[in-house]
């Protein structure tokens, strides 16, 4: 078996109209990988059931290297300072690579 | 007016909304598939724009009909100037500018609801109200992100460094416009238009027939979610705002058919625009003004137009809308 990489998992939690601008955002760091899933749930911006379009949240998973998190996070940080309702995690993880992979 | 407001009550859609509400207070683990709720507006939009569509093609549009697209405009662009210039006494100021844009804005399904009922009733109205909502729908958005950008200009706090602006209008209106909802109610409407009565008779097993079992799964998932927000929302909603969700739609509805009666427009009709006037939008608006006013609380706009607006006039407005009507047309 090949060696585990050291990744690190940004996860985002935003409402869905939120998604594209997100995405835009990681997307002029250089980072166009990413899975979005539909969620629903609850916090100071209300109940997110999911049902309509206004009130459905959408969590964000990116797998990037640390050098590009630190060029990303900035710019999310912007975006929670100019109100954005954006909840932000950061954690270590080993994966397995694709063959050939190189830089995330 | 009670009897209005019986037959109102016992329409089978009206009756699931409650009957949604219900489950939700005790707690029921009934839900419906959020894709399926998706799918529900989506058809209930795609329904509404080919019936209107082909009902402009059909009646054209009449003095009558201009008149009730200029009185739409005046009150979608009044309806936001005056809500901000209440609501910035009792709220923040970007809360005001969101809740004055939710206000100002319209519910397709409340809209969708009066039809019905004055269908119900034998109370004839144009196809071009369908136009007349659709106008309704943006210049709220417009006027309140341009309210929010002014608030946000002159808010500036001494010793921090200036949080970064929002987005540019031209990013804002672009989420207006290209809003998945309001581009297939246009889109319909241009379809309804285009294919006339023939597309209609081709239609009329989708648009039509099933219209209200479809209109019904959906009031009945707008009324668990009412209960649950409710419930759930922790919404920061002072009495005054209470009171704004509960009278501001009655006030709009009244100004509404002053103009409505000042412009000579038909009961149909005038019933249609005092009910876009007192609906607030809980889907398009509350989507772009997450995205455009950030730093307004959804806690606030949304559970205003959605949990207290919404269900006052399905089940209230409707009719009393309906009844005053009556008392000013005969």
């Amino acid at each position: 078996m090949r060696a585990l990489e050291q990744k690190k998992l940004l996860t985002l939690i935003a409402p869905h109209s939120l998604q594209r601008l997100l995405i835009d955002t990681a997307k002029r760091c250089g980072i166009g990988g990413y899975t979005a899933v539909p969620a629903t749930g609850a916090g100071v911006g209300g109940l997110q059931s999911g049902g309509l379009g206004s009130d459905a949240n959408v969590v964000i998973y990116i797998i990037l290297s640390e050098a590009r998190l630190l060029t990303l996070l900035p710019e999310i940080d912007e975006l929670m300072r100019a109100g954005y309702r954006v909840k932000a995690m950061v954690s270590d993880i080993s994966i397995l690579p694709r063959k050939g992979d190189s830089e995330a | 007016m009670t009897s209005g407001m019986l037959q109102n009550l016992l329409d089978p859609a009206i009756l699931f909304f409650v009957f949604g509400v219900l489950a939700g207070v005790v707690r029921s683990n009934l839900e419906i598939p959020p894709a399926i709720v998706k799918f529900c507006s989506l058809y209930l939009l795609i329904a509404l724009g080919l019936k209107g569509g082909a009902s402009l093609a059909a009646g054209g549009l009449p003095a009558a009909g201009v008149l009730a697209l200029l009185a739409a405009l005046v009150m979608a662009a009044a309806i936001p100037a005056y809500s901000f210039l209440l609501l910035r006494r009792i709220a923040s100021p970007y809360d005001a500018a969101a809740v004055a844009a939710t206000y100002g804005s319209v519910s397709a399904v409340t809209f969708i609801v009066a039809q019905q009922f004055l269908t119900s009733e034998g109370v004839e109205f144009g196809g071009y109200m369908t136009v007349a909502m659709v106008l309704m729908e943006s210049p709220a958005i417009i006027m309140a992100v341009l309210l929010a950008s002014y608030v946000r200009s002159r808010d500036v706090v001494p010793g921090a460094d200036r949080p970064p602006a929002a987005l540019s209008m031209r990013k804002v209106l672009h989420e207006a416009f290209t809003d998945g909802g309001h581009l297939l109610l246009i889109g319909a409407l241009v379809i309804g238009f285009v294919t006339g009565e023939r597309g209609q008779e081709i239609m009329q097993p989708f648009t039509v027939d099933i219209f209200k079992g479809i209109l019904a799964f959906f009031l009945l998932d707008m009324g668990l979610l009412v209960a649950r927000q409710l419930q759930d929302s922790q919404a920061p909603l002072n009495r005054h705002l209470l009171v704004f969700a509960l009278l501001m739609p009655l006030l709009n509805a009244a100004i509404a058919f002053i103009l409505a009666a000042v412009l000579g427009l038909g009961r149909g009709d005038a019933v249609l625009l005092a009910v876009l006037s007192a609906s607030a939008s809980y889907i398009v608006v509350p989507a772009i003004v997450r995205y455009a006013i950030p730093e307004a609380r959804p806690g606030v706009y949304f559970t205003m137009a959605l949990a207290i607006t919404f269900p006052l006039n399905i089940l209230i407005g409707i009719p009393l809308y309906y009844a005053v009507s009556g008392w000013l047309w005969g």
